[in-house]
């Protein structure tokens, strides 16, 4: 490998450096003890999948060019330069870890692997070798930010369209509201009307003073491993909450959406925001507590499980308002288990599902999840995340588990009774 | 003292305190100039106080309970290595200062006795836990994860339980005589007394302060600066 990509790479370890990764490097003492954590590694036992071993890496350069120790004595480290075979382990390693942060749960040092893949994602874009399909999805979203005038009207009258569907389906006009500044509530969704439709009903019902913002809450440039890129594309739908001074931006059924706004965004920005930033399944849970919606408790009949996303759950700290929504509106609910904080993630986080060449390991490492649906007898799952529903939809084909996959807010929906009750989606 | 006892039961003791103390607080010092992440990296669920955090923070460093669940046999062995240690540790105390409330209460004989179980037992202890960590990493189904790092603190590890079980077991000096010359390594100037100078188990104590002194200066250079680091990072999981 050429002396200057070298360079680059190590600049870029550089830039990533901060206390935590710098520790996460320093103690990690290889016991293996993630191996059992990870839902690639449990399907596959490929070594390239083991947590430790995905920051072991990094790990190896960290220890040639940031430590003394490692530059004389490279051979009890195994420090080395970085090289093409690295990069290519690398580069499977870390695109295909979803991120689920399981292993840093039952880590005895809580070390977050995924903050090292955080940084290895840098180092691969850096040396060129960044992931190219999640490249190309983060830069048409930065197109669409950067010429927002020549893509407005499509999406205003697309809107409309959902609209119209929206009174078709429930024989009522319910509105879409765009660009209502001082709205209380920013709604950011996903692109497609799935998520768009079952929120207005809601919103409405309750009476809330809420506004859809033009742009998506997908983050692609996060899963790329980009946070300057991540942060433009969050940078759309924040920017649009403070132009409308609204007070709060609720995200919609999106794992790593929510966590990029909540988690991410505002020490991206290094700015504190105006607004507070919910997932729309608190908000709900809050309108069915405060009677603010009504729904039927016995609407859905079938047996319904809840899956926990990762991003939601375990590195968003929501578990109980969507249980809460679901029991509202099913009788017959069964949790999984494990469930929450040691939930097994479904495989498809971290924008795995847009990768063709992970496909295998990805459907593979659903294994846990597929166990844990049919111990249920569940014939409906909830789940508030659209990889898991992709991934968990590609899981029922596969292992005809003949489930109907939703949103959570669908079966709110469905189970409305009230003005704004009737069929969505 | 030959040039060998010199160089590891008298100056290498020394060198080895200084280079762990200087290392360990340079390793410290280092971290603490390093910015925190401004991304906030905790788990859910998580204590809303000050106080359940620092809480967490004690049962997740020194109880682990998360990795008990899925790792039992590993993390059994870890806990009574440590613990092992920690009562070897306390242990060697004695050569500083005599345990007088506990010989007041025990007597000479019965504290002798206390001693040789006590010390027996975290010596077989950290012996087996040792072997253990040493077969899983040789013989596991991950031990490409393995450099040679890992290796070298184990066998630093295994020659100090090693000669120091033969101390204990074979030995047959007692502690009045390490007493002696630790006493001397305090004034800084090392000396064995004669009766050890005369036993051929001073070769095993050479030996095992060759492994101690040798541990020792590696710690702060090694993935062993978890046992400062572990509060660290478990603290960031339950952080704000």
């Amino acid at each position: 490998m050429e002396k200057q990509t070298i360079d680059t790479i190590v600049g870029t370890l550089d830039k990533r450096m901060n206390r935590q990764l710098q520790q996460y490097l320093d103690i990690c003492a290889r016991c293996s003890i993630c191996k059992d954590s990870c839902h690639q590694y449990v399907a596959t036992g490929d070594l390239k999948y083991l947590p430790a071993r995905r920051s072991e890496l990094i790990r190896q350069i960290y220890r040639k060019y940031f430590t003394k120790a490692g530059e004389f004595v490279p051979a009890l480290y195994e420090a080395r330069d970085p090289d093409e075979n690295l990069l290519d382990e690398l580069y499977d390693s870390a695109y295909a870890c979803t991120g689920c942060r399981r292993c840093m749960y039952y880590c005895p040092f809580s070390i977050d692997n995924a903050w090292v893949v955080a940084a290895a994602k840098g180092i691969l874009i850096a040396a060129g070798r960044g992931n190219e399909m999640v490249s190309q999805l983060t830069d048409a979203a930065l197109f669409k930010a950067d010429n927002m005038e020549m893509f407005n009207d499509i999406i205003v009258s697309g809107f409309a369209d959902v609209e119209k569907e929206l009174e078709e389906e429930t024989g009522r006009h319910i509105p879409i509201p765009v660009d209502v500044a001082g709205a209380d509530i920013l709604y950011v969704a996903l692109a497609g009307s799935h998520s768009i439709k079952p929120a207005a009903m809601i919103f409405d019902a309750a009476g809330a003073n809420w506004t859809l913002s033009k742009f998506e809450a997908a983050n692609y440039g996060f899963f790329l491993g980009d946070p300057a890129k991540a942060k433009l594309i969050a940078d759309r739908f924040m920017n649009e909450a403070k132009a409308l001074g609204v007070k709060e931006v609720v995200i919609t059924e999106c794992g790593h959406a929510y966590r990029v706004a909540e988690m991410f965004y505002e020490a991206w920005a290094k700015e504190k925001m105006p607004f507070k930033v919910r997932h729309i399944l608190e908000v709900i849970d809050e309108y069915i507590k405060d009677g603010r919606i009504t729904v039927d408790p016995r609407a859905i009949k079938e047996r319904v499980t809840y899956h926990d996303p990762c991003q939601i759950g375990r590195n968003g700290g929501i578990y109980e308002q969507p249980r809460d929504i679901v029991k509202a509106i099913a009788p017959d609910f069964a949790d999984m288990t494990p469930n929450r904080e040691t939930q097994w993630c479904c495989g498809g986080g971290g924008g795995i599902v847009a990768m063709e060449e992970f496909n295998d390991v990805r459907i593979k490492s659903g294994g846990k999840k597929v166990e844990q649906i049919k111990a249920t007898g569940a014939t409906v799952l909830a789940c508030p995340c659209e990889n898991c529903r992709l991934q968990i939809a590609e899981l029922n084909d596969v292992h005809d588990l003949g489930l109907r996959i939703v949103p959570v807010m669908e079966l709110v929906a469905e189970a409305m009774v009230g003005p704004s009750a009737g069929p969505a989606a | 003292m030959d040039w060998f006892s010199q160089l590891t039961s008298g100056i290498g003791v020394y060198v080895a305190l200084v280079v762990f103390t200087g290392g360990m607080a340079w390793r410290a010092w280092q971290w603490s100039r390093t910015p925190r992440s401004a991304v906030r990296l905790a788990l859910y669920p998580k204590p809303k106080t000050a106080a359940g955090r620092f809480g967490k923070l004690l049962v997740d460093t020194f109880a682990a309970p998360q990795s008990f669940r899925i790792a039992p046999a590993i993390m059994v062995a870890a806990v009574l290595f440590h613990v092992a240690a920690l009562a070897a540790f306390v242990g060697h105390l004695r050569l500083v200062h005599e345990f007088t409330p506990l010989v007041a209460v025990l007597g000479v004989e019965g504290m002798n006795t206390f001693a040789a179980w006590s010390g027996g037992a975290a010596g077989i202890i950290m012996l087996a836990a040792v072997l253990y960590w040493l077969g899983r990493r040789t013989f596991g189904a991950y031990k490409n994860l393995s450099v040679p790092e890992d290796y070298l603190l184990l066998a630093l590890l295994l020659g100090i339980v090693l000669m120091g079980d033969h101390l204990r077991f074979v030995g047959g000096l007692h502690a009045a005589t390490y007493q002696a010359w630790f006493a001397s390594l305090m004034q800084f100037r090392p000396a064995f007394p004669a009766e050890l100078a005369s036993s051929t188990t001073r070769y095993a104590l050479d030996w095992h302060m060759l492994f101690v002194d040798a541990f020792l200066i590696y710690f702060p250079f090694s993935k062993l600066t978890h046992a400062i680091g572990a509060f660290a990072t478990n603290l960031v999981r339950s952080s704000e």
